[in-house]
């Protein structure tokens, strides 16, 4: 065995170790929201918030050391960066187009990174697992547990801002690429052309087809935020109950998750890829007809 | 399963205040605080990566990409020259090649007119000098002729005086060595 794989192995080893000791501890369950854990200036601050404060900042000094000396022969972390930052713009620039790929990489950037670099984070050692118990009168038996830790896609309240985020930035750029009236054109106008009797029954159908797709637009980021939240919160969820397979046998609490952590490290990282990807093709169907045109000018 | 089965029996029934949406935001803990939170966190983070992750290195990668595409202009551009120059040497070395041998042909050309132009002037000098020699001879030997029959006159003239005993006239003398000398040529 090289010792180019003893690293990710102990790690592995460690983050399979970290529920064990959290079991010891006495953790009762998964709630299905963060919890508040402190208060700054008024503001509640919950354990999913932190988690996604330190990954931002994480990234954010990633960021920074990446490109603080950047040259035109990259070497280390700029050489990661390029390649990770590079990747990404092809891959949208083939869904999106070489037009809009300028305007919105940055945010679909940011929404893979980060759902990325969440999730991940959510298998650490000590997140979920690290906390205090509660005591005293008032406090729920099966929610005495708080972890400092939680992870940050497993909290509805993440995944809502970045879909409700991405919903707004959506009409803008839709109504900003199509204008107004293109942008209505473009849900409500019949596709193709009909004369006569056939012209008056396909403006009622696509009108009805334009309802349709109205409701199907306001439910995008509802759906856009249970499917993250629901497949991240699950993922936690079967490793934390992985744990309890072995019943007394704490001794061996590890073993049963092992392979799940594989499948969360995996799921993690297809999570980030689907939000990102949904989102750009709701965004490139609105803008499908300019950016048609764009492609035309650019041959 | 426990955890699972304890938090679907807490869960309360829809009829619940606010219907089935207050439901939903009650169990997962949706307020406003956290969500506004959260999206300022999110745009936050997005912005600052717009600023000191995307924004940079997307300049570089173009950076790169312009130096790469000049490199790749340059290098057709060199390419290029270097075809154009090698046509430009060809061309070259094959006018010198032209040039050199019409030269030598010319020069082939001059140096047998020139050694045909001496071979007859020699020719000529050789004959100018043939004849000059042969008029000197011919002179020389009319010369000496007319010496010898000077000199046989005068001896046929002294040997006719001196065996006639009488003095010759110019005429006399004139005659015997005309007569002596036609016999002497016959």
């Amino acid at each position: 065995m090289t010792r180019r794989y003893l690293l990710p192995i102990l790690s592995v080893w460690l983050l399979s170790l970290a529920p064990v000791f959290a079991g010891a501890e006495g953790h009762d369950h998964l709630p299905p929201h963060a919890e508040e854990i402190f208060n700054l200036f008024g503001l509640p601050i919950t354990n999913s918030m932190l988690m996604v404060w330190l990954v931002a900042g994480g990234i954010i000094l990633f960021a920074q050391a990446a490109t603080k000396k950047l040259s035109l022969i990259p070497v280390g972390l700029q050489n990661f960066a390029e390649w990770l930052v590079e990747s990404l713009y092809n891959f949208l620039e083939g869904i999106l187009g070489k037009h809009l790929v300028k305007r919105t990489f940055w945010f679909f950037a940011t929404i893979f990174v980060l759902i990325l670099f969440i999730n991940w984070s959510g298998l650490m050692p000590g997140v979920g697992t690290v906390g205090w118990e509660l005591s005293g009168p008032g406090v729920d038996p099966h929610d005495k547990f708080r972890p400092f830790f939680r992870g940050g896609n497993a909290d509805l309240n993440m995944t809502a801002a970045m879909a409700f985020t991405f919903a707004i930035l959506w009409f803008y750029w839709a109504i900003s690429e199509n204008g107004l009236k293109g942008f209505l054109a473009h849900i409500f106008a019949p596709k193709g052309k009909f004369k006569g009797i056939m012209a008056a029954f396909m403006l009622l159908v696509f009108l009805f087809v334009g309802v349709l797709e109205i409701v199907s637009i306001l439910f995008r980021p509802v759906a856009l935020s249970f499917r993250l939240y629901g497949n991240i919160f699950a993922g936690e969820n079967i490793l934390e109950n992985m744990m309890f397979v072995v019943g007394d046998k704490t001794w061996l609490a590890w073993l049963p998750p092992m392979p799940f952590y594989f499948l969360e490290l995996l799921v993690g990282l297809i999570q980030a890829l689907v939000f990102m990807l949904l989102t750009s093709v709701f965004l490139k169907l609105i803008c499908d007809h300019g950016d048609h045109h764009d492609e035309e000018h650019d041959h | 399963m426990t955890p699972i089965l304890d938090l679907l029996a807490t869960t309360p029934a829809p009829e619940a205040e606010g219907g089935v949406v207050g439901e939903i935001f009650r169990t997962f803990k949706i307020h406003w605080p956290y969500f506004i939170s959260q999206c300022v966190s999110f745009l936050l983070v997005a912005i600052l990566l717009k600023k000191f992750a995307f924004g940079p290195i997307q300049q570089m990668l173009e950076q790169r990409k312009n130096r790469i595409a000049e490199g790749e202009e340059k290098l057709k551009r060199i390419e290029k020259q270097l075809a154009d120059s090698e046509a430009t040497t060809a061309a070259a070395i094959a006018k010198a090649n032209e040039d050199a041998a019409r030269l030598i042909q010319e020069a082939r050309d001059s140096a047998a007119a020139l050694s045909e132009a001496k071979a007859q002037e020699a020719i000529s000098q050789a004959q100018a000098i043939l004849a000059k020699a042969e008029a000197a001879a011919k002179a020389e030997r009319d010369q000496i002729a007319a010496e010898l029959k000077k000199e046989f006159g005068r001896l046929v003239t002294a040997t006719t005086a001196q065996i006639t005993g009488k003095v010759l006239t110019s005429d006399d003398q004139k005659r015997i060595n005309d007569e002596a000398l036609a016999k002497v040529e016959a």
